[in-house]
Parts: C-alpha cells; structure tokens; sequence
C-alpha cells in the first residue's frame, strides 16, 4: 500500500510527549480487518467537539488543538474525529468513507455499492505519512453513493433508504474481508486511525477540511488490541459517537440493538451506543430528552418527584427501555445531522466520568470536551458549565444551545 | 394380634433404619416434650426413659424443643453390603416398590447429585477502568417490573414529550425474587399465611399455588400471582380479578408431564372449601389442560384469561424446563404471554412420582440460557418477563441466574426452609413436624405466620443486600443491568460443552 502514501511529513510531538517513549508500546497492530479472537474492547479516553452556532464553519485544527491538550488521555493506540458539513456540493448523497486492508477488499466494496446504486463520485481521501506511526496504514477511500430507486436488499423491498444503508453498511463490515466503512452519513466524515490525536489529524491533515462541527476522541484503551476499525468515534449513518467509558451493561445492550436488526461488527460499547442513538431517535422517533433519559434514567425513587406525566413517561421509558440503560461510568459526545447539525452530550447517571460544555464569548461556538483545558485552549474566555450527570447538552447549528444539560428531563424543546 | 403372612413378609423384608434420634440420658429433663412433638412417633417413652421407636426422617423437630440440648440424630451407617452400581438408594428403592407395589411418591426437589452449573460459575467484577459502587453509599436499584412489552414506546413528536396511558399492566417489584407458587393444601393456611405476609411486606409476589385463594388471603390478593392449572381448583373469575398477576400453569420442574398431586389426606375441610372438592379425596390434577392440546389452544386460553381480567393484570404461562424449552418459549410469547415462568428440574414439589422428579427435565442455568437467547435471537426477550426457579438456594443462585437471562427468581424452598423446614422429603405424608407441609390442626398450629413470615423477610432482604453488593462490585447500579449479561459470567467447571450451550466464556478468557 505504500503507493497510496504521501510523501513523507513529519509531525512535531508535542513538548509534553517523551519521544523516547513513543516506541515503547509494542503490540501488534490492525488496519481494517478485526483482529482475530476480538469479542469486546474497552477503554479510558478524551473526547471533544464544537459546533458553529451560526452556521458558520470551524478549522479542523480547531478540534485538533482541544484534543491534543488532553494528552494524558490518550496512550497512542486510537484517535479520531468526524466533521459535519463537509461535502456541501454532495450534501444529498450518502458519503461512505472506507478502510481497506488490500486493493480485493476495494474491488469488491465497489462491485458490491455499483450493483445497489450509483456512485456519483469517488476518490481516495488525502493521507500523508507520519513519520512516528507504525503500519498498517490502510487504504483509505470515500464514496458518494445513491441507492438505486427501486432498491432490495435480500428480497426485502420495504426498506427506507437509510434502513438500507444501514443494512448494507452491517453486511460490509462482518462480511467482507479487509474492507471497513467507517463511516455512512450525509455530508459528514470520520477521520481516525491507529495513533495519538496529534498523528491523526496530521494523517488526515485536518486544516484542510472546515465545516460546522467536529467531535473528536483520543483513546487509551487498556487491553484491545491497537486497530484502525476500533478507533472512534463510531458512526452509522449521519451519527458519530464519540465515548469516554466503559458499559458494564454492554452484554444487555448489545442484545437489545440485536434484536432490532443492528449487527456488532466493531465489537466497542461505543458502536452499540451508536445504534441505540439510531434505533431510539431514527427508528422509534423519541425526542433527544426521551432517548437521553432511556439511557442514563433517573433513580426510581427520584421519578416520583417529578410532576405525575413526567413520572408517568419516565418510568414507562425505564420499563420499555430497559435494555437501552447504559450502565458504568461513560461521557459520550453524539453528532448528527437530520433535521440540522447538531451536536449531544451524555454522562452517566452517577457522573463517574467527566463532561463539561462551553460557549464562546460571542455564543457563536459551542464546546464540549472531557476536559476545561480543551476549551480553554482555543476559547480562552469561554462560558463553562457542566451538565447534571445523565443530562443532555444539546446544541444545533442554526439555532443555538436548547439545552444545558442543567434542565429536569424532558425539558428544553428538543 | 394376629398379622397377615403378607404383613409378616413385608416387616421381614423392611428396609434398615437410616436415623436414629440418640438421647443423652444423663442430661435428660424427661420432659416428654420430644415425644409428643414428634409427628412420625419415632420416639417413644419406655420404662423412664425416651426411646428411638423407628421410622425418623431427621426432620430435627425433637432436637430443636429439647429444653437439655441432649438430642442428636445420627445417620446410621450403611446396613448394606458394598456395591457401586446397586449402591443403597437404588436397593431401598427395590425393597419399597417390592413391598407397597406401586409408584414411589416423594417431595422436595431432586436428592440425586447432578452437576449445579450455578456452582460452577464465577461472576465478574470491576477493577480500574470502571469504578466498583458502595452500595451503602450509593444508590443500587434492585427494583424489577413484572409483565409484557410492547418492544418501542409512542412518544408525541411534537412539544413536550407525554404518555396518554399506560400502554399495559404492569407490577413493580422491590426485588427481583417471587415466592413461588406453595398451594394451600401442599402446606398450611399458616405457612401460606407467612408467605403471604412476607411479600406483601417485601413488596414482592407470591403464587397462590393451584389451589385458589382462601378467602382470609384476600387482603394479600394485590401481591399474589393466581395459578390456572389444569385441574381448575378453586379458579373463580373473582379470584383472577382480584390478584396481582394469573399464571396458567403447564407444567412443574419438579414433575414436567404431569399434574399436581395433592394427597386425599391433606384435603381437609377448608381445603375442601377453598378447592371446590370433596373432603378427603385425592386433588389429582390431569396431565395436560384438557383443553389445551396444542400451541393454538394455549393461545386461545391467555385471550381468555385477559379477557375475563379486562386486561388490567398480567398473565403469564409457567412451564417445566425440558429438552424444547427455546422453542416452546418462543411460542409462549407469540401466543401472547406477558411473562413466563420456567421451572427447572431440580425445583421442589409437596408431591411427585419419585421417577419423574429424578430422571426429567432440563436444569434451570441451562433452561435459562437457552430460552434467552432463542428469544434474543427472536427479536422477542424485550416483550416479555423471564422468572426462574427450580432449586434458586442464595442470592449466588439468583445472581447467576440473572446473568444468564432471568429478570427474576422464583423461590420456594428456601423460604420454606426459612419457616423451619429441614427437606426432609415427607411433605406427602402431610405429617410435617414444622407445621408446614401438613392440614393436621395441631401440627398447623406449631407454625405461628408472625414469626415465619419475619424469618422470610429477612432472607429475602439479605439475599437483596447481597445482590447489590455483587452489582456494585461489577459497576453496575440497576439489576436490569445484569439481565442476560452472560459477558460477566465464566465457566469453572469440566463440561466446556455446557459453557458453549450457556453461551458463557470460560474462565481466563477475557474480554478480548
């Protein structure tokens, strides 16, 4: 694959980073394909975004600088991040960013998308080498692809379009060898790999993309092995998740999303977290609040206090849901674009990991990071809050922060 | 006086003694208590002094009213020459049926030394990458809601989200546990009475048994689980009304294929009453429902029912776990069950055919498993509520059977044993000693419900400490967390078959 490769480019490490050490991590690496015997990865993280309230666009070295200050949580095997309003002139077609571990797995992917649809465009996505990372470094591709009209998937016609994508989408990734889709959404992108948040978005070389908002994940996972499928954030259609934790409940969630058709082929809490946000919001059209609430609900003792219909829906969602609760300690960052950009935030019930949000002195740009120091860096007189655990934070482009985070549930119009 | 050659060849060939009350003369009161406490007058008072007259069961009655302390129930030794293969059990067996010629009866669960998989599992905990919870210092919720799911709630999509109404009926539970089904005529208005009791307390359920409901019991209706089983007794559409959940009962771990056996000893006056049959008559149950035949007519049955409870209860189906039990769940849940109960082999019985209780059925970890994942695999487990039961003996038990895919418990036995039982395996004779498993007024009596029902409540509270305990230390603070959450259980045991089966990993096999 060296071909693919860009002239060489070395990255500067960051002073707090011992180079001495960079070498030190000695475990066998993975490109697209899963690594053999995977049947869950785990780990600690530093998650980030920020969305222009305006509709404006943000650099990606923005995010770029408010995940690298957050050095401490990362150990170099995994970052990433996803854009949202990329591909404004493609904004129709579904944008399918890919891993390739050979050119068979590309043939096949595109033998596979040109008997379903068409592709009004592809192309392969600008990588460069860096000079501290080590292979594999997979092909990577996009697509821009349109579902034929008159589509059928395995003899099902019922399907919607985006049912479809996400059925094709879970057959390339546990079936096809050596091929990985990343990512699936409209006008959006992911961009993650095998490495520190500094190699990655010098790998991508992120200044060059802008669009209205970006999340970010910089992992450090403590017993999976270092691969590029693995790397967040996970998405499936136009979401992105982004997600500090770890699901001591993910046997339960996982069956939950696969008794609704979802198949785990990445095999991280965070992918599940992904399609439980689909399923929830997509699928069964709950508000943000209500989906929010299935997954990080309050106590039962403290649902009677809220007023008798809130209670009422509250415990209803617990009862249905109740397979959706996300237990153990998480933070999760969530991006997705249907009705409008919009950008999530979700910590666990009981807060054991942190999230804290921010906005820019002129509330043009909202913030969401792990850390202050994330916002901070770029957003030096930001306004900071953090959200009550179990709470959403929901910012969407065009029409500014609906909720802190700091409401009871159920509140702030989304 | 005179005895039959047929008589004096049975007493000739009677099988040996296996206990034998031992009392400590020189400590004894003579108090006689032990004699007249003991239902099987296996003590007899002779010339001064209190004598072992034969036939103890070690039901530990005289031991536990000896003012002295002086009493000790020895297992006497083997009186049979050695042989593996027709080892003691299986040559009393012989000498029984060769002497009384018919089917061996016996109660409580299975005494035969089958694997326990419960006890061959080992659970998982938090270290480092997730925190472990206090549960004395953080909230750890064990609350658990009995009933059907619709799979996806209807949400407005415009404004404030809302519910109507509640989209079914539904029960909460403090603690994933049910007492499960005792039927007034297995055991005494004052052990049911107890039990009764207890969950109320515990805010719990508690099956009524197939007996109907006493009418003192009425003010218990809102925590019991009514049982339709095939023989009907006592089933009133009042009755149905009135309880917490109805449950049609198929069948019974510790007897699949067969119905309930209540002997026309213990059928006294008020069971008579409350069963709607004559006094002293054998309560035999038919097989089958004699109007269930087929998958089809279950259905038909459970339309019934909701409709004669004007779906304002639950109602359920509870089956023995045998070979089928994915796929005869399955269609439980097809057929419109809002819970199902699967009762594992090893579960107890006031009454069975010694042969049945032995040799059929499935045990329950791998009943449990089984059927959770056929209905995962259904897109069915988020319908409905899984109970499991058939020898739950601790919290241990009904942690791992929780993570193997049971939202909650059905135990029995242990809260019996809680009253006082001592499994001895006589609650068909209806002579418990306790006053539990016996109609006998003055055995009844000995059973005060007060004392009983306390002992239950605190079992079942410390099981639910424990369970909390064991959740905290996974990192997980709600039980629905545990549901099916076989990922944090390992195998530790010789058959990695039935971990495979269980869809467990084994031991050292980590995440990934």
């Amino acid at each position: 694959m060296k071909d693919m490769l860009e002239p060489e480019n070395i990255a500067n490490i960051p002073s707090h980073i011992d180079a001495e050490l960079l070498d030190s991590v000695d475990v066998e690496r993975f490109g697209a394909s899963r690594p053999p015997g995977l049947s869950y990865q785990m780990g600690g993280c530093g998650i980030a975004g920020c969305i222009d309230l305006t509709g404006g666009r943000i650099s990606g070295g923005v995010i770029a600088r408010m995940l690298e200050t957050m050095g401490e949580r990362e150990n170099g095997l995994g970052a990433g991040y996803a854009c949202y309003g990329l591909f404004p002139e493609h904004r129709d077609d579904y944008c399918m960013q890919f891993f390739f571990d050979h050119e068979t797995a590309k043939a096949e992917v595109e033998e596979l998308l040109k008997g379903l649809g068409t592709i009004t465009k592809d192309e392969k996505v600008f990588t460069q080498r860096v000079k501290s990372m080590k292979p594999p470094f997979p092909l990577v591709w996009r697509y821009f692809f349109r579902p034929n009209n008159k589509l059928e998937w395995r003899g099902r016609s019922d399907l919607s379009n985006d049912d479809f994508i996400v059925q094709l989408v879970m057959h390339i990734n546990s079936e096809l060898e050596g091929a990985l889709c990343v990512s699936s959404g409209k006008d959006m992108a992911v961009f993650k790999g095998n490495g520190y948040s500094y190699e990655i978005s010098k790998f991508y070389d992120l200044d060059r993309y802008s669009g209205q908002m970006w999340i970010s994940h910089s992992r450090f996972p403590t017993n999976s092995p270092a691969w590029w499928g693995g790397a967040h954030p996970l998405s499936i259609l136009d979401w992105a998740v982004c997600h500090n934790g770890e699901i001591t409940s993910y046997g339960v969630n996982r069956k939950f999303v696969e008794m609704a058709g979802y198949r785990c082929s990445v095999l991280t809490d965070t992918e599940v977290v992904t399609y439980i946000w689909d399923l929830l919001v997509r699928k069964h059209r709950l508000p943000i609040t209500a989906a929010a609430f299935a997954m990080a609900p309050w106590y039962h003792d403290d649902i009677n206090r809220l007023d008798a219909e809130s209670a009422r829906l509250a415990r209803w969602l617990r009862i249905t849901y109740k397979e959706a609760l996300l237990n153990g300690p998480f933070s999760i960052i969530v991006g997705k674009r249907q009705p409008e950009v919009t950008m999530i935030t979700l910590a666990d019930r009981k807060k054991l990991r942190p999230l804290l949000c921010g906005l820019s002195p002129d509330r043009k740009v909202a913030y969401a990071a792990s850390e202050e120091c994330a916002v901070r860096v770029v957003s030096p007189n930001a306004e900071t809050w953090t959200p009550n655990a179990g709470s959403p934070m929901v910012a969407m482009a065009g029409r500014g922060v609906l909720r802190t985070g700091n409401e009871l549930p159920f509140q702030g119009g989304v | 006086m005179a005895q039959t050659e047929a008589v004096k060849r049975r007493m000739e060939l009677e099988a040996p003694e296996r206990f034998m009350p031992v009392i400590d003369a020189s400590l004894c009161k003579r108090c006689r208590k032990c004699v007249n406490e003991c239902s099987y007058r296996a003590l007899d008072f002779v010339d001064g002094n209190v004598r072992p007259a034969g036939g103890c069961v070690a039901c530990g009655r005289c031991i536990n009213v000896c003012p002295a302390h002086c009493i000790e129930i020895r297992q006497i030794p083997s009186q049979f020459p050695p042989h593996a293969n027709f080892n003691e059990r299986v040559r009393r067996a012989i000498m029984s049926q060769a002497s009384t010629g018919g089917v061996l009866l016996t109660s409580c669960g299975t005494d035969i030394a089958y694997p326990v998989m419960f006890d061959e599992m080992v659970l998982d905990a938090a270290q480092v990458t997730n925190p472990a919870i206090d549960p004395l210092r953080e909230v750890v919720e064990t609350r658990t809601y009995v009933g059907g799911r619709k799979g996806r709630l209807r949400v407005n999509e415009k404004g404030p989200p809302y519910l109507d109404e509640d989209p079914g009926p539904i029960i909460a539970m403090d603690m994933p546990i049910m007492i499960g089904h005792i039927s007034l005529g297995s055991v005494s208005y004052n052990a049911q009475k107890a039990l009764f009791m207890a969950a109320k307390e515990l805010n719990i359920l508690a099956g009524s048994g197939e007996g109907g409901l006493h009418r003192d019991f009425l003010p218990y209706a809102k925590n019991v689980v009514s049982e339709i089983a095939s023989g009907r007794f006592g089933v009133t559409g009042d009755y149905l009304k009135s309880t917490a959940a109805v449950e049609i009962k198929i069948g019974q771990g510790a007897k699949p294929g067969h119905g309930g056996h209540l002997p026309g000893e213990k059928v006294s006056a008020m069971i008579s009453q409350t069963r709607m049959i004559p006094l002293g008559t054998d309560a035999i149950s038919p097989y089958p429902h004699h109007d269930i035949y087929s998958i089809e007519d279950l259905q038909q049955l459970i339309s019934v029912v909701k409709e004669s409870v004007e779906y304002k209860v639950p109602v359920g189906v509870k089956i023995a776990a045998v070979h089928n039990v994915g796929a005869i769940a399955s269609g439980i849940v097809r057929a419109g069950a809002d819970f199902i109960t699967i009762d594992g082999f090893r579960g107890g019985t006031g009454s069975t055919p010694r042969i049945i209780r032995d040799h059929v059925g499935l045990p329950i970890e791998v009943a449990i498993s089984v059927v959770d994942q056929r209905l995962t695999k259904e897109g069915l487990r988020n319908r409905v509520t899984v109970f499991a039961g058939g020898s739950i003996r601790s919290s241990a038990d009904m942690i791992k059977a929780i993570a193997l895919g049971a939202d909650a418990v059905m135990v029995c036995t242990a809260a019996l044993v809680a009253m006082g039982c001592r499994v001895c395996q006589q609650c068909h004779r209806g002579m418990c000693s306790w006053g539990i498993a016996t109609q006998r007024e003055e055995l009844a009596s000995r059973l005060n419900p007060e004392v009983a029902s306390a002992r239950v409540v605190r079992l079942f509270r410390s099981w639910n400490e424990e369970l909390k305990e064991i959740l905290g230390a996974m990192g997980i603070d709600s039980v629905e967390s545990l549901v099916g959450n076989r990922d944090r259980l390992r195998y530790f045991g010789p058959n990695s078959k039935i971990a495979e089966i269980m869809g467990v990993k084994h031991v050292g096999e980590g995440w990934g």
